[in-house]
């Protein structure tokens, strides 16, 4: 067996590598942000002694009147619209706990299922006992929050499941992309992110509940570990995660073997070279 | 904050693995972890590692007036604490189960089993006598609280010494610690808690179980039991049921670890009292050891690449142009083929490790014969990566030659490491390959 033994070294400070000309006024708990008083408060913040204090460690961010400091590392706060990726942590009475990276325990109600045989069947008492074979504890879930408390949701089968930061996760319009090599993500924005085989062809009628345990192939294996490094190395240098960042760290990395992905040297290369692709493809 | 659950490939995994008789870290099903004991500089003070599980005993005395009922005994009051900083689930209001169990188990060990003579510590009858106390920090949680805990307690009892008294009559003198030695308590025995952890309905058993064990376990028993063989308190816990046979053998086993920890413990206690007698330094400061990597570090140190274009262009200007020679391929296997005549190895001696490189690096050569184009890249790492850290000695330099299809070579040096492996171009001139190994 080979092992790699490596020196320490001392580690460069991001904002070296960043570059960027934009300075963002960044504050930790109990700096003052300003003595105007003109403005609201928004989240983040505190009124002190005719000061506006930040209450977390982020940045701070203004729009028109208000200011709000947004936090660089925080627990998941939930919004309507938003993709959750969660893990069933307890089955109770008419609903089920979820865990959610957030600061309460997200909950999934039964009523809000849609059950085979139509949307205005009435919950009944088999129903609340055939709960757990639809989905126990340790089951992974991928659910949406829409406006009229119904939500589309299905059970995850087999895949990988990377847990970073929710500050990490871009808001866009979908958060379920089919990458072109091969595999399949979901950015769930608590931070949890999905990456499994693009299944062959969808199936709508199961809703979702029955699982795909067929064996993967050695090459859809690869793409998804592959996937998953690059995930994780662009969390550790603190970027920004959706699908074209995702896609380039991946290109990026293809010289490299899927475990070398994971070294520092290498990773600091591959999301340098992403950051750059970015950057062209903005500007 | 809240647990994290565990995945369920992670459980499957932990559980397949116990049923094979393997656990995480490497143990035999009946092993305990590492048991460290460091005394802080007080009498009474003391830190219990059991692996990663840390915990901070502290003994203290007080003298008061005795309960109602028993005029003649000490008090002995016993408190454990799970300190948020022992793991990100234990918040202030939330540990109360796992509280409650602990500290029950622990009072039962050590008040109901008498291990300590409250008699002794009575000065004057129904008027006053001493209290001892026994605060139990948990510090940082790897599985096990109770077997560290009830170590740290015994072992901080042990090691405690309480001022002198005397009494004449009615007067009652509380020596200071600078006019009389301090008197140690009167200890019977030392009960210690062994526990076991069972999986798949008790089909399975480890002791001292580890964090991620305790999570997929079934259920637990603790058995307390001092070096004698008797047993203090035993406790199931989890809801399985066990055989008789069962119980029988975990407590021998028990039998047999406590006597192996009792004997830790009086070896610890004695190198203590030694170092004290002997007037050299003791207390935490010591006894923990320094935890730092003292290594060269690898420093990174910037290199001036103002010039490294025009000596590049120098470079290739001042190229020769490829020689004409084209060699057949020759097939060995398919494969494996050779182009042309390699040059004479000019080294002396080669390590059965170098060679094995060099084959490595040859045989990934997979030619195709019959006019076939291929696509090869040459995979030089660190070409033209402006800062490539100083290697020290040991580099070997290699001077390749790229060969390009339709442009003059080019002539790269690089330092590398490793044996690069080199894919050669097919159907080129044998690329030259001249080694010269840095002075060893």
């Amino acid at each position: 067996m080979a092992l790699e033994m490596r020196l320490p070294v001392a580690r460069k400070p991001l904002s070296e590598s960043l570059g960027r000309e934009s300075k963002k006024h960044l504050v930790v708990p109990g700096d003052t942000i300003t003595t105007d008083t003109g403005f609201m408060r928004g989240h983040g913040t505190y009124m002190g002694e005719e000061k506006l204090i930040a209450s977390v460690a982020g940045s701070v961010e203004r729009v028109n009147k208000l200011i709000c400091v947004k936090a660089l590392k925080t627990r998941y706060n939930g919004e309507v619209g938003d993709i959750v990726v969660g893990r069933i942590t307890e089955v109770q009475q008419k609903r089920w706990k979820v865990e959610t990276n957030s600061r309460l325990d997200s909950v999934l109600l039964l009523s809000s299922m849609n059950l085979p045989g139509g949307e205005l069947r009435r919950r009944s008492a088999e129903d609340e006992l055939a709960m757990r074979g639809f989905l126990q504890e340790g089951d992974l879930i991928s659910v949406s929050f829409t406006l009229h408390s119904s939500i589309f949701m299905f059970a995850l089968g087999q895949g990988v499941l990377v847990q970073v930061s929710p500050s990490l996760v871009k808001r866009q319009k979908t958060h379920f992309h089919d990458l072109p090599c091969g595999a399949s993500v979901i950015l769930g924005n608590n931070g949890f992110i999905w990456v499994y085989p693009t299944p062959e062809h969808k199936e709508d009628d199961a809703g979702g509940f029955i699982a795909n345990l067929e064996p993967v192939s050695l090459t859809d294996r690869e793409v998804i570990s592959r996937l998953r490094n690059c995930i994780v190395s662009l969390a550790t240098q603190r970027m920004m995660l959706y699908d074209t960042s995702i896609l380039y760290c991946y290109e990026a990395s293809l010289p490299h073997q899927i475990k070398d992905i994971l070294k520092p040297e290498i990773m600091e290369e591959i999301v340098m070279e992403t950051r750059q692709r970015l950057l062209e493809q903005e500007g | 904050m809240k647990e994290t659950p565990l995945s369920n490939c992670e459980r499957r995994f932990l559980l397949r693995a116990i049923e094979e008789k393997k656990r995480l870290d490497g143990r035999q099903t009946y092993d305990y972890r590492n048991i460290k004991i460091s005394f802080g500089t007080d009498y009474g003070c003391c830190i219990v590692e059991l692996g990663k599980t840390r915990v901070l005993g502290q003994v203290s005395c007080e003298l008061v007036s005795p309960k109602l009922n028993r005029a003649t005994e000490g008090i002995l009051f016993f408190n454990l604490e799970l300190s948020q900083m022992a793991a990100p689930a234990f918040e202030p209001g939330r540990q109360s189960d796992l509280l409650v169990k602990l500290n029950r188990l622990l009072e039962r060990c050590l008040r109901n089993s008498k291990c300590i003579d409250t008699e002794s510590l009575c000065v004057v009858a129904g008027e006053k006598v001493w209290q001892i106390r026994v605060d139990l920090h948990l510090l940082n949680h790897d599985g096990n609280i109770i077997d560290a805990a009830s170590i740290a307690a015994i072992v901080a009892l042990c090691h405690f010494r309480r001022p002198d008294v005397s009494v004449q009559g009615d007067e009652v003198t509380l020596y200071t610690l600078e006019e009389r030695d301090p008197v140690p308590l009167s200890i019977h025995h030392m009960p210690i808690c062994v526990s076991f952890a069972f999986f798949q309905q008790g089909t399975y058993l480890l002791v001292d179980p580890s964090e991620r064990e305790e999570r997929v376990m079934d259920g637990l028993l603790v058995i307390a039991m001092n070096k004698h063989r008797e047993i203090c308190t035993i406790q199931s816990s989890g809801g399985i049921m066990l055989l008789k046979d069962q119980v029988l053998r975990c407590s021998k086993i028990a039998g047999v670890k406590v006597v192996e920890i009792t004997e830790l413990i009086q070896k610890a206690l004695e190198n203590d009292q030694k170092v004290r007698k002997e007037g050299g330094k003791f207390g935490f400061v010591e006894s923990m050891a320094n935890q730092r990597i003292t290594a060269f570090k690898m420093e990174k140190a910037p290199i001036d690449t103002s010039d490294v274009e025009e000596k590049a262009e120098e470079i290739i200007s001042e190229a020769e142009p490829p020689s004409e020679v084209v060699s057949k391929p020759v097939l060995w296997t398919p494969g494996t083929a050779q182009i042309g005549e390699g040059i004479e190895n000019s080294w002396g001696h080669l390590e059965d490790s170098e060679k094995e490189d060099e084959d490595e690096g040859g045989s990934d050569e997979a030619i195709i014969l019959d006019g076939m184009k291929m696509d090869t890249g040459v995979e030089v790492s660190n070409i033209g990566s402006q800062d490539a850290p100083i290697v020290l000695s040991d580099s070997e330099e290699e001077e390749m030659i790229i060969l390009e299809p339709d442009k003059n070579p080019k002539k790269i040096r690089t330092q590398t490491i490793s044996a690069t492996q080199v894919k050669a171009p097919s159907k080129k001139p044998v690329k030259k390959r001249k080694k010269k190994r840095a002075a060893n």
